[in-house]
């Protein structure tokens, strides 16, 4: 059938390794994968791991699991310390991704490896042995549409990278795997950044590929719902280690977060009821433009009293992330105003927000929520240096500050060797905690949180939101931003589903309705509601 | 890599404890000297005898070690003047205009208060006190320019400041030239000599600008370490848009550190033109200086913007700066051998600072080897 040579441990394919296949065959197999880190990190402790043809298998943790190390070695990205890899019962040693790719296996970064200025098409021919000598362009994209067509992909091949959506990148990128000859599809987070619409239509292309007997494998770490819709068998992986292996038809969502936490996971949060208080932010027209220089928030208006959260909801790109910026002055507004607890702050410095008693917690939690280089003390201080309990006279009280960032760790259950450490080695989760931690700490009236769990594992996701919720008990307005409809539609009081720039409805959180904000989101929905 | 049975690998560093970083300063010193030797030998000369000669002569004789402190201050106020915007993220560059400036402003007030015609009557601490303040008054302000382009509209402050010094030197020359307001009357394209009031006053032989610098080395090291605004500074430098979010305004910041640090610059220029004993003029050759500004900026770079490190760095290269052109003279080396020594040393104090963030892990190579190495 195939046979291979090895010439200083090059993998030199003869004939096609993938002829023949049959469902139900075993064609990956990892055995015994294991990796330590620099400093005794052991990522992966004898992980085993198989997957059919025509079979989707999950591989499900929370952050710092394992996941991302398992990925990158059976990508090719890092090689184990011990353990061994077999491709359809050929012995393969992945020396880069270019090896794994040679053997049929493909990748879909959750963070889109694409050109963004180069088109579909180029960007699929990007390192594909086509692309070299004379481009046949023509010819490549009538294959890769016949082949998106073949999936029920929606894909257009001339247009810029730039200008797609997120969902529009990862399908980009999954045709872009298939059209390299991937036979095993890795999939890591792949319905994160999707709308409920395009995630219901990955699933059915994920379903015509399975039938194809191709195996494919989705990593996945919040967003358990998915896992159950779309995979027949689960693989968890918790420190390191495979915990437990389960068919998806016999568990549920709570199980699994059980087995993936090692705790129990309360996914129903205690919504207090709460009488709303004064308004303690209110909004009249207000338009931003984004980077690009064009209008990206347009006369938007609303409300938020005491002890309500609104739950802004949206796919990125339409406004949200403006919207957020000027609120806390980061982001100049070119109409309206703003009224924070009656007074007109609409020019008012960053300074003076924070000072009024505004908190914003930024999606860019490395570039802009806090400091990589400082320590913990430091990032804590970004919100005290000017507040006179810790600035005496010019003079900041490290002591205090110490003190004030210890209280922070605890109370935010942060995971870290002490405060001084650089906060750069703190992972996803636990960074957040700080910057939700170090913001609350100052009681805000009104905090305005943008994607604060994206890209958390459940339990960080979870302690992220239930915080929230304390803050609203404690009678703080709250503006939640976020692309996960669940996680609005759970902790809101008000839903502001926002397209294009524009809030397209107010709806209060007893009369929403998933399906009907999912659709407000993508555009779909254009008369408003009641 | 592996190399005869061991295995050699990088890791990076978490922390690195203060002592451990002046021991690789020292290290890396003594392999630049060893490197330079190369060069000697290859004449057909002594380095031990040489090297001998330098640092004898610029750390031991009496005469050597005045003129190394002098040329210390001096380094030191320009790594300072350079030290302030970089904690910011900022580039001052523009510390030969400043300290031309500096000096012109404080010849400025002896020449106002009619000390080229010798008609001068205010006493020396007043006239030494103004001379100070209109210094660092007008390099501040010189300096304050290319803050306030870079916080208003982003102008890139390395253009900004690098084309003021050519300003600064035309001013100069304007101000020095035959005719010119401060001209030296004998004619010689140099400025008017300070009168005996306005020079600046020696304690223990030395100028009195030695102890700005230790003022100034407890005062940076207090305000980059203790307080807020410091801690501003360097958050900004550290990431703009984090700042921006914490509510610091970069306006502010960018205007406040160039104001500073072309003050300090201005300082420096007091330093040289009225403090230093055989000078106590502005020289004819105006380029000489900005050059020798420029070494604050890698003394500045050496010390990673730290005041404290700063200053055994610059008095190593003040050191050597004297003493490599004394025993060039001395020994008849090549033309431009003290430069070219400064510059290897230079170079193998930042390689080494490759081993502040990285060790080298040596371990026995195992038989089974499978290391990748990514991200």
């Amino acid at each position: 059938m195939f046979r291979t040579k090895k010439k200083n441990g090059d993998i030199e394919l003869h004939g096609d390794i993938w002829k023949h296949i049959q469902p139900g065959e075993v064609v990956l197999d990892a055995q015994g994968i294991t990796k330590r880190y620099p400093g005794g990190v052991l990522a992966n402790d004898h992980i085993d791991f198989k997957i059919k043809a025509g079979e989707i298998h999950a591989i499900l943790g929370e952050n710092g699991a394992g996941k991302t190390t398992l990925m990158s070695i059976l990508f090719g990205l890092l090689q184990p310390d011990e353990g061994e890899i077999y491709v359809r019962g050929l012995k393969v040693r992945f020396r880069s991704p270019e090896d794994a790719i040679k053997m049929g296996i493909g990748m879909v970064h959750q963070h889109r490896k694409l050109v963004p200025a180069h088109t579909v098409l180029e960007n699929i021919l990007l390192g594909h042995p086509k692309s070299r000598g004379v481009l046949k362009l023509k010819e490549v994209e009538d294959e890769v549409m016949a082949l998106a067509e073949r999936y029920g992909f929606e894909i257009d091949p001339r247009a810029r990278v730039w200008q797609l959506t997120e969902g529009e990148k990862q399908v980009a990128e999954i045709v872009k795997a298939l059209y390299r000859g991937a036979k095993i599809l890795i999939l890591d987070e792949p319905t994160s950044a999707l709308t409920p619409l395009e995630t219901d239509r990955l699933l059915e292309s994920i379903e015509t590929m399975t039938q194809d007997a191709l195996g494919v494998v989705p990593f996945i770490t919040h967003k358990l719902p998915v896992v159950l819709s779309i995979s027949e068998k689960v693989t968890i992986l918790r420190k390191g280690r495979v915990v437990d292996r389960l068919n998806t038809a016999e568990t549920t969502e709570q199980i699994l977060a059980q087995r993936m936490v090692g705790r129990p996971v309360i996914f129903n949060l205690q919504k207090q009821p709460i009488e709303p208080g004064e308004p303690v932010i209110q909004v009249e027209e207000l338009s931003a433009k984004n980077n690009k220089g064009v209008m990206a928030l347009n006369k938007v208006s609303f409300t938020v009293r005491e002890g309500e959260i609104l739950g802004v909801a949206g796919v990125a790109g339409n406004g949200q992330h403006e919207l957020a910026e000027t609120l806390f002055g980061l982001r100049e507004a070119k109409g309206g105003r703003i009224l924070f607890r009656g007074q007109d702050i609409t020019q008012a410095s960053v300074l003076d927000r924070w000072k009024l008693g505004m908190g914003y917690t930024p999606s860019e939690r490395t570039e802009v929520g806090s400091i990589p280089d400082f320590s913990l003390v430091e990032n804590v201080t970004m919100n005290y240096y000017f507040d006179n309990r810790y600035n005496h006279r010019g003079f900041l009280d490290y002591g205090g500050l110490r003190k004030l960032t210890e209280q922070v760790i605890d109370e935010f259950d942060v995971a870290t060797p002490g405060p001084d450490v650089p906060i750069r080695t703190l992972s996803g989760g636990n960074l957040q905690k700080v910057i939700l931690g170090r913001v609350l700490s100052r009681h805000p009236k009104l905090v305005i949180a943008n994607l604060p769990a994206q890209g958390l594992d459940v339990g960080a996701t979870e302690f992220v939101q239930r915080k929230l919720l304390e803050a609203r008990s404690q009678k703080a307005a709250v503006i939640l931003i976020s692309e996960d409809l669940d996680e609005v539609l759970s902790l809101s009081d008000w839903i502001a589903p926002m397209y294009e720039g524009e809030i397209v409805d107010m709806i209060p959180a007893e009369k929403a309705q998933k399906d009907t904000i999912g659709a407000m989101i993508a555009g779909l929905h254009q008369e408003r509601g009641s | 890599m592996t190399l005869g049975g061991y295995e050699f690998r990088l890791q990076r560093r978490a922390t690195l404890p203060g002592w451990k970083a002046a021991l690789f300063s020292i290290l890396a010193v003594l392999f630049g000297l060893a490197l330079f030797s190369i060069i000697f030998l290859q004449a057909g000369q002594n380095p031990v005898e040489i090297y001998k000669q330098i640092f004898s002569y610029a750390f031991l004789n009496s005469y050597g070690v005045r003129l190394t402190i002098s040329r210390f201050i001096f380094l030191a106020l320009a790594s300072y003047a350079f030290i302030i915007p970089a904690q910011a993220g900022l580039w001052n560059i523009g510390m030969p205009g400043q300290l031309y400036l500096g000096a012109l402003a404080s010849f400025g007030v002896v020449y106002l208060m009619g000390g080229k015609t010798g008609e001068m009557t205010a006493s020396q601490p007043v006239i030494i006190l103004l001379m100070l303040t209109a210094a660092m008054l007008a390099a501040g302000l010189f300096g304050a320019i290319a803050g306030f382009l870079k916080g208003k509209w982003g102008v890139n402050e390395i253009v900004v400041t690098m084309m003021l010094n050519f300003i600064a030197f035309y001013f100069v020359a304007f101000m020095i030239k035959d005719g010119g307001p401060f001209m030296n009357l004998g004619g010689r394209g140099e400025s008017f000599e300070l009168p005996e009031a306005a020079r600046a006053p020696m304690t223990g032989g030395f100028p009195i600008t030695l102890w700005i610098v230790f003022i100034l080395m407890v005062m940076l090291q207090v305000l980059f370490s203790r307080m807020g605004l410091g801690y501003q500074i360097r958050a900004f430098g550290k990431s703009p848009a984090a700042a921006r979010y914490a509510g610091i305004k970069p306006f502010m910041i960018a205007v406040l550190v160039f104001s500073l640090g072309g003050a300090i610059a201005g300082l420096s220029g007091y330093h040289y033109f009225a403090a230093v004993p055989g000078v106590y003029k502005i020289a004819r050759t105006y380029g000489y200086f900005g050059d020798l500004a420029f070494y604050g900026v890698i003394c500045g770079l050496i010390s990673l913007g730290n005041p404290v490190a700063t200053l055994p760095v610059a008095l190593l290269f003040g050191g050597l700066s004297i003493g490599g052109r004394y025993a060039q003279g001395k020994l008849h080396l090549g033309f431009g051998v003290d430069y070219a020594l400064m510059g290897v040393l230079m170079i193998s104090l930042v390689a080494f600072q490759f081993f502040y963030n990285y060790q080298i892990l040596i371990t026995k190579k195992e038989k089974k080897l499978d290391v990748a190495i990514s991200d």
